[in-house]
């Protein structure tokens, strides 16, 4: 319930920032739009597809689910710059997209590293504790996106 | 093997202090080319090597871990862009970020955690010879 509120919010922050960015994509030079796209695509993709991981049930469908959706996120945003530019967007998305899928694995299962949990309550106290710090630094960089669109 | 963990935490943010003295120092002959880069590697590398040596002295505190070296790293890449531009500042810091969340699991999972921290280490010098070496002849 928690997940799907947070995935609720981020989703709507990163629309938000898209439509500003569809809006005025004309008013930015390459640089800005590259560094903002990048940050952007790298981040959001992670944090989608950490929430998708942890949300979707186990099934051969929903399997690569999570990491096409950070490779269609970073499609998204790279469609702002020229074509050959537009793989910078794409790669961050990719890449977010695998780190989020494997974070997600880990807080489902964290006996893949080895990492040593007790008992039932800790186990769901480190699974909503990563979440909501993933959240926050997700509020964190789109602040700071929509902070420098200001000025 | 026994590693002086403490002694390496040590040495690293000693490096890192003296780098960012440096470039501070001459930060108005760096383009913002190369500034980009300086900051995502320094956020990137100190996110690494924080995320690996905590959680190697700490294993049992899997959560505070992954927190503090996502915010160091995210410090770290924010406090060398925030010498040259408001992009860099971004960029540095999103970097940061991502590598500091990932920095831990690969420190639980590696098998030889001695040599798996000199080859760290060993990375780390590479990288800041190369850093300090384009620095000065920018």
């Amino acid at each position: 319930m928690l997940i799907l509120v947070l995935l609720l919010w981020n989703v709507g922050e990163m629309v938000y920032i898209y439509g500003i960015f569809r809006k005025k994509q004309t008013l930015f030079d390459d640089r800005y739009t590259k560094t903002m796209c990048m940050a952007l695509s790298s981040i959001s993709s992670f944090v989608i597809a950490l929430y998708l991981q942890l949300l979707l049930p186990l099934h051969f469908v929903t399997y690569f689910l999570p990491s096409c959706a950070g490779l269609w996120i970073g499609w998204k945003f790279g469609s702002f710059m020229k074509a050959p530019a537009s793989l910078n967007g794409m790669y961050n998305g990719a890449i977010g997209g695998i780190m989020g899928m494997m974070f997600g694995a880990v807080l489902q299962n964290p006996a893949i590293c080895n990492i040593p949990i007790e008992t039932e309550a800790s186990f769901t106290s480190t699974l909503v504790s990563l979440v909501l710090f993933c959240a926050a630094l997700h509020t964190l960089v789109h602040h700071f996106i929509r902070n420098s669109l200001t000025k | 093997m026994d590693i002086p963990i403490w002694l390496f935490i040590y040495v690293d943010s000693c490096l890192f202090l003296i780098c960012y003295l440096y470039v501070r120092k001459i930060k108005k002959r760096i383009g913002f080319q190369l500034g980009m880069n300086v900051s995502m590697v320094m956020g990137g590398m100190m996110a690494m090597l924080s995320g690996v040596l905590f959680i190697l002295q700490f294993p049992f505190h899997f959560t505070y871990i992954t927190m503090l070296s996502a915010l160091i790293g995210m410090g770290s890449g924010a406090l060398f862009g925030k010498l040259f531009d408001y992009e860099t500042f971004v960029a540095g810091l999103t970097n940061g970020a991502i590598v500091g969340l990932m920095a831990p699991m690969i420190g639980t999972v590696a098998e030889m955690p001695g040599r798996f921290v000199w080859g760290l280490h060993i990375l780390f010098a590479m990288v800041m010879v190369v850093i300090l070496s384009s620095v000065i002849r920018s």
